[in-house]
């Protein structure tokens, strides 16, 4: 148990980041530290939505658990959802679009997605909860709520989050020599995505971006087809990790990156604290004991 | 009616959008009810009151206050107009006297020529609180839906020969074989005569009178029709042979080819002329009728001259089509030369299953025939009661006072026959002594049922064989004719019991109508007449100078509407045709558009030779290109019906010859391959890369879709509605989605699917929803249920005081509004009040508690806008979001049950896009279904949606006009669908690379996955799921009722019991049939052996004993024998309840049970 330490230190390096949009590696872990960190963006950090909802009147063309159930998909920004600890009175008054739900709490407002495109009309007032013609009338008040993605999809910060392995590629180059110039071109071809690129000056056929792989095995089964088994030798790294994460804008992407490794630790905690106590039996049962490396 | 919302929707439809879609296409296909109604109201109803013989009638015309549709389909009312009739009255030679009568209020249908919503655009429409789209053509009675269904009858005015075993059974000396023509009169109303064969070489004619088939010789008819000679018919019959030696002319035509006549002819007509020998003037033939049926025709019982009998029997009820006595004599004899070829083999019986022998009964017809009988039944007992008023010596009526006769024909209510005409809208069901010529008197009428667009559409598509055929063992009238191709289409039928009967018109199938294509009537006596003229121009022979003409192979005889007209040299005849096919395309011609020139070739042993000429109306036609005109006119468009494709050469516009002869050129093209399917089998992506079976159950599965039912929702009353609410438009669509503007109603969501083996929960058809697809709106639905409380309904049952809605003063807390009706928008759980009621006389309030087990939400709330509150009508509304058991299927018949809601982040997700499917089905759907064009439209669609735009996926596309297409046209479907997804960095082959979402490891396999539009199914565990522990039991057998409504169990029967047996589970059986059944501990009398003759002894009462705060001390019972008298012998048996019952019922036929009970076991 002492002995030898499988300690690692996950490293971050974030390539691309956005308001609502992060594009990021993560190095020297596993991947269910990976996975545990795409599952929580997606489904554990917390957000603020509209959960309660009271409606005066009504008299829209949609029913009144239809537009309660709009209102509760959209984002409203919940940069302080994780310091949070008790539900929000929340008391919007809208008529059309989110813009026009009024917050009891300046930091709780919709999503402004208006600025972000830049190009769009002045006319762009938000979501649309619904249309009114003349004469029809809503009036509600709402109480939005903290909550997490695996209770329902509106509390769930996170449009997508994925990963991929990052390849390692390398070309054979000695059987690639053996290639004529049509077949470089109709294997460089062949991928779907760009990977690799021929050269017509050095007339080689390059790696341009390993990334864009996506593991599909197009090229491999090319070069098979072509006679040449082990034109290409492709690995995905089993230890580093290319992430992207898209926010629905109620916390930015690199907030809910922090959150999420916020909550993630939160969770070891929960294990730490309960070792060797009964508790952890009595959460855990023999899990427990397995926890603690019994 | 008027509703708490009223004013606001006003102001909300004040000024609908101004976009008015074309609906051409979608009015098409309901225009064949509307025509024929609008023929009704119009023209039919006159024509028809002509017909009916003792009186003269003026004309019918709506006057009413302006009562809209949809305030019908509210208010539970019927959508009618007032019927006013003029009846002449006229005595002796004196002056007509005219008196308006009222007929009732006669339904009307919606979009007729009466209906106020005829003409009126989209806005108008929605502003009369209707459908933008809507198409009208069915009744609203009660403020339900009816449509009059399309019925097959046979072809009207066509002698038909056939072949039944029945004919043989009907008299000793018949043959099965005979000739059948069904002749229609003017006003639709028709008589069915049958020319049958006897074995002694002669023939009989039989019609029916009210209900009985009374049988003539031919000869006599023949005789009686005009003044003939026996020479006349004996060369008229014998015209189609010709003996060989008599004339070289045969030895032109093919050996044997189109010799409909043998030599037994002449024998024949010496037998049938034999028989009539007594009778010799056309006067003995009509007396010898009239006097035997001088007792069957109506108003004709006194007449002295039996020859005018016999004039109005041929009048009546033989060939009723034709006026001329002449006419009918040809028809006659052209009838008994098909049957005597029929019995000679050279021409084959016609197939009575086949649609080329058939024609379709429309609603306007239906109830001119019905109508017209209502009519004569009102006269007739109009005429015996005044009858009997002047036969009463008694009393002085003065005949010639019209006041007098209107008061006694009071006593015989005229809108009575108004009211049948509803009531037989109502249930489909034909009150009538004769029977009007139908094979069914029930089911003719059925619910427009809304439940998505598509169902709706396909009642007024669906075309029934007949009642009487879904009783019948033999299959062969439910069989695909070759016949049907192009008219019904052959995916759209249910499997199941109404296979093969209930059909479908295709897309570009029409019925003919008395409107022109201007929306003129037609005028049938100028058409025919400029037919006849066109005809004798191209050389026909004509009938009128009396000519014995040679028979078939030299001549074919020329019928035009059932009227043979003259006949046509053989040589020529194919350039007539040509010519008439040339004039029917024609704009300036006379000709109409949908004439059937049915020219039956000649042939050696075929069908019996002839140029069939039909113009009537109520027969099937479909638009084709006739590619032997040339099409620089434009004008090549061709409708032709049944009787005449069979005999064309049509080719497929593949531009390829079909594998035909050079010998046969086509003459004909059809326009494109997909007009032989129905609407709703046209809207199946690629459907020609599918097995056959999954189209039809597509089509099944289509109409029980969950779907965007209707827009002017927030009007209707129906009594129960499915609604999606969050529908989408198939990215992958055919044609005709546009066409016919399905995207008003869609029916269903792209999902992204999928196609793997995970967790297991999607084994044999099951499906995995994912759950944040589904907690964002994916397949949310809601059921809208209507109630109608009428209160002056119920006031008649058994107290004369008047009931109105009104809260109870006493409690004000209550959820009921002060009128007595719940608030709009609240939620109503089960048992709680719902209405309630105040009884105006007793002074005293009662609640109406909501029954069912489950909470609702009021939707809507409309009353009755009179003084009192009586009537109103609650909408409820039920949310039914997708959960584990509920129904989904795909385009393609590919049905699943949903068995999670998976958790969005165990769902595998691709590494490229990071998406999760919304849907997950197991691999295992597609090797034994070969749902090929399933996979077609995942990779499509993900190529579509990709690409930002729709993929059209017409079936047969790519056997569209070959020859005009691009160079390029090897590409396969499939490869240019993959060329769309590799540009966009995609798989070619639709697959992609995936991580298991609980490990974060990449599947071993790449996943097929993209988005498949999916539909909801009507079928929901909340509507069918049942619980029972204990319950309400049955009053006899003391066993646990079925029924979901009223908390019912679910049958543990004989075949549960047996597999429990081989389980050798005795306890578990014991449990189920008895402890969770009848347990029943009976006294049993061991002396007698009795469980019958127990009675209970009352003990003397111990009195007041009673110790406080103890229960009282309970007499222990006592139980005797009653046949023993003493109680010695009884014991206490568990046994199931009903053996006792049974103990009780054998007693009552005598028969005793005893039991010997031991301690053995």
């Amino acid at each position: 148990m002492e002995g030898k330490s499988y300690q690692r230190l996950p490293r971050v390096k974030i390539r691309e980041m956005r308001d609502d949009y992060m594009k990021f590696e993560l190095r020297d872990t596993d991947a269910s530290v990976a996975n545990a960190l795409r599952r929580v963006m997606i489904a554990e950090v917390p957000t603020v939505a509209i959960d309660l909802v009271e409606i005066e009147i009504n008299s829209s063309v949609l029913n009144d658990e239809f537009i309660a159930h709009r209102l509760g998909l959209i984002p409203l920004t919940s940069d302080r959802a994780m310091s949070m600890r008790f539900s929000l009175p929340f008391r919007p008054n809208p008529r059309r679009h989110s813009k026009d739900l009024l917050s009891s709490d300046h930091t709780v407002v919709p999503v402004d997605f208006s600025d972000s495109a830049g190009m769009e009309s002045s006319e762009q007032k938000g979501i649309i909860i619904v249309k009114l013609r003349r004469g029809q009338e809503l009036r509600l008040r709402a109480i939005a709520r903290k909550g997490i993605g695996k209770d329902h999809a509106k509390w769930s910060p996170a449009a997508t989050v994925t990963f991929m392995y990052e390849p390692d590629i390398r070309i054979n180059e000695e059987l690639m020599d053996m290639l004529t110039l049509d077949e470089k071109k109709a294997w460089v071809e062949s991928s779907p995505t760009k990977v690799f690129d021929f050269d017509p000056k050095t007339e080689k056929v390059v790696v341009v971006d390993p990334e864009a792989y996506t593991y599909d095995d197009e090229v491999i089964k090319k070069a098979e087809a072509m006679g040449k088994p082990g034109l290409v030798d492709i690995i995905a790294k089993e230890d580093s990790f290319i992430f992207t994460v898209e926010s629905t804008g109620a916390v930015k992407a690199s907030q809910l990156l922090l959150n999420a490794i916020e909550v993630l630790k939160q969770k070891l905690d929960a294990v730490r604290l309960s070792e060797d106590t009964v508790e952890a039996d009595d959460q855990f049962g023999e899990l427990g004991a397995h926890m603690r490396g019994g | 009616m008027t509703s708490k919302r009223e004013e606001k929707m006003k102001k909300m439809f004040g000024k609908p959008s101004a976009e008015s879609e074309d609906y051409a296409a979608v009015r098409e296909l309901f225009r064949h009810h509307i025509e024929s109604f609008d023929h009704f109201v119009t023209a039919g109803l006159e024509t028809m009151l002509n017909k009916i013989k003792p009186i003269e009638v003026e004309e019918s015309k709506t006057a009413r206050g302006k009562l809209l549709p949809f305030e019908c389909r509210q208010a539970k009312l019927s959508y009618t107009g007032k019927f006013m009739a003029d009846v002449y009255f006229k005595y002796n030679d004196g002056p007509a006297i005219r008196e308006n009568f009222n007929f009732g209020q006669l339904p009307i249908m919606l979009m007729s020529k009466l209906c106020h919503l005829r003409g009126a655009n989209p806005e108008k429409l929605v502003s009369c609180k209707e459908e933008s789209s809507e198409m009208g053509g069915y009744f609203v009675l009660n403020g339900l839906e009816r449509v009059v269904r399309l019925v097959i009858l046979p072809k009207r005015n066509y002698p038909t020969s056939m072949v039944r075993n029945s004919f043989r059974d009907r008299k000793e000396g018949y043959t099965d074989k005979a000739v059948v023509i069904r002749c229609a009169r003017e006003d639709q109303s028709s008589v069915t005569v049958k020319l049958y064969y006897l074995r002694n070489d002669s023939a009989r004619l039989g019609f029916w009178i009210q209900g009985r088939e009374y049988l003539l010789p031919v000869g006599l008819v023949l005789k009686a029709l005009i003044d003939t000679t026996d020479h006349e018919i004996y060369k008229n019959l014998t015209c189609c042979y010709v003996e060989k030696d008599e004339s070289c002319d045969v030895n032109k035509y093919e050996k044997g080819k189109g010799n409909v006549g043998t030599q037994l002819v002449g024998e024949r007509a010496h037998i049938i002329l034999d028989e009539v020998r007594d009778f010799i003037t056309r006067r003995q033939c009509l007396e010898h009728i009239g006097g035997h049926f001088r007792p069957l025709m109506r108003g004709l019982e006194d007449e002295s001259d039996l020859s005018v009998v016999g004039e109005a029997v041929l009048e009546d009820y033989i060939f009723v089509h034709l006026d001329k006595g002449f006419d009918k004599f040809n028809l006659l004899i052209f009838m008994v030369q098909k049957l005597f070829s029929l019995m000679d083999q050279t021409s084959l019986p016609d197939n009575p299953d086949a649609l080329q022998n058939h024609e379709v009964l429309l609603p306007g017809h239906l109830i001119t025939i019905y109508l017209k009988e209502k009519l004569e039944d009102w006269l007739q007992r109009a005429k015996k009661l005044l009858q009997d008023q002047i036969n009463n010596k008694s009393k002085t009526f003065d005949f010639c006072s019209l006041v007098n006769v209107k008061k006694v024909l009071d006593k015989n209510p005229s809108k009575h026959i108004s009211l049948a005409i509803e009531n037989m809208l109502k249930t489909g069901r034909l009150v009538t002594q004769s029977g009007l010529d139908l094979q069914q008197r029930a089911g003719l009428t059925v619910q427009a049922e809304r439940l998505n667009y598509l169902r709706y559409l396909s009642h007024f598509r669906a075309v029934h064989r007949g009642a009487s055929f879904a009783g019948l063992r033999t299959t062969s009238v439910r069989k695909l004719l070759p016949e049907s191709w192009g008219f019904l289409c052959p995916v759209h039928t249910p499997d199941g019991e109404p296979c093969g009967l209930l059909n479908h018109m295709t897309s570009t199938c029409r019925i003919t109508s008395y409107f022109d294509a201007q929306g003129n009537i037609r005028n049938f006596l100028n058409i025919r007449e400029s037919i006849l003229t066109v005809l004798s121009e191209l050389q026909m022979i004509s009938s009128v100078p009396k000519l014995v003409q040679a028979g078939p192979p030299a001549n074919l005889s020329v019928l035009l509407d059932g009227c043979v007209v003259g006949s046509i040299s053989s040589k020529v005849i194919e350039k007539v045709v040509a010519q008439l096919r040339r004039l029917k395309v024609s704009a300036s011609s006379v000709i109409p558009d949908d004439l059937e020139v049915g020219y039956v070739p000649l042939s050696s042993r075929g069908a019996y030779p002839g140029l069939y000429l039909f113009t009537s109306p109520s027969r099937f036609v479909r638009p084709i290109k006739n590619i032997s005109i040339p099409s620089d006119e434009g004008q090549n468009i061709e409708l032709i019906g049944p009787f005449e494709q069979v005999f064309m050469e049509i080719r497929c516009p593949d531009g390829r010859d079909g594998g035909r002869k050079d010998a046969f050129p086509a003459t004909h093209e059809e326009i494109h391959p997909t007009g032989m399917l129905s609407v709703v089998a046209s809207l199946t992506p690629w459907s020609d890369h599918n097995q056959s079976p999954r189209n039809m159950y597509q089509c099944q599965m289509a109409k029980q879709t969950m779907a965007f039912s209707l827009q002017a929702l927030c009007n209707r009353a129906d009594q129960k509605l499915y609604h999606l609410k969050t529908p989408q438009s198939p990215i992958v669509r055919t044609s005709a989605y546009k066409k016919y503007c399905i995207d008003e109603y869609p029916t269903g969501t792209n999902a992204i699917v999928a196609v793997l083996s995970y967790t297991g929960y999607d084994m044999e058809d099951a499906m995995i929803l994912n759950k944040s697809s589904v907690d964002r709106g994916m397949f949310h639905g809601l059921i809208y249920q209507t109630e109608t409380i009428d209160l002056s309904d119920q006031k008649s049952r058994s107290d004369r005081s008047r009931k109105f809605f009104r809260r109870s003063n006493l409690n004000k807390n209550s959820s009921i509004d002060s009128d007595g009706l719940p608030y709009v928008g609240q939620t109503i759980k089960p048992n709680e009040e719902l209405y309630s009621i105040h009884n105006e006389v007793t002074n005293e309030s009662r609640s109406i508690k909501h029954k069912g087990s489950e909470p609702v939400i009021v939707d809507y709330v409309a009353i009755d806008g009179k003084k009192l509150l009586q009537k109103a009508s609650i909408r409820f509304r039920h949310p039914r979001n997708p959960v584990i058991g509920d129904k989904f299927s795909s385009r393609h018949g590919q049905k699943g049950v949903c068995s999670q809601l998976w958790p969005d982040i165990d769902m595998p997700f691709s590494g490229v896009t990071g998406m999760r499917p919304d849907l997950i089905i197991n691999p295992h759907a597609f090797p034994s279904r070969m749902t090929i064009a399933m996979l077609l439209e995942s990779v499509a669609a993900k190529g579509g949606s990709l690409h930002g735009k729709y993929v059209d996926a017409t079936p047969f596309a790519n056997s569209k006009n070959v020859n005009e297409d691009t160079p390029q046209q090897s590409k396969t479907l499939v490869d240019e669908l993959g060329e769309m997804l590799k540009v966009k960095g995609f798989n070619y082959h639709g697959t992609e690379v995936m991580y298991s979402g609980v490990y974060g490891t990449e599947l071993t396999c790449e996943i097929f996955m993209g988005p498949v539009y999916y539909q909801r199914l009507r079928h929901m565990v909340s509507d069918k799921y049942q619980v029972r522990s204990t319950g309400t039991i049955d009053q006899i057998t003391h066993q646990p009722i079925k029924g979901r409504k009223r908390g019912g169990g679910i049958r543990f029967g004989e075949m549960e019991r047996d597999s429990m047996l081989a389980h050798g589970a005795a306890y578990l059986l014991h449990d189920r049939l008895h402890t969770c059944s009848d347990y029943h501990i009976a006294d049993v009398c061991s002396i007698c052996g009795s469980i019958l003759t127990t009675s209970f002894v009352k003990p003397e009462r111990r009195v007041g004993r009673a110790v406080k705060g103890l229960p009282p001390i309970r007499a222990s019972k006592k139980v005797i024998c009653h046949a023993c008298q003493t109680s010695r012998g009884m014991e206490t048996v568990a046994m199931p309840y009903v053996f006792k019952y049974l103990a009780a019922e054998l007693a009552a036929m005598n028969i005793k049970l005893t039991l010997q009970l031991n301690n053995a076991a």
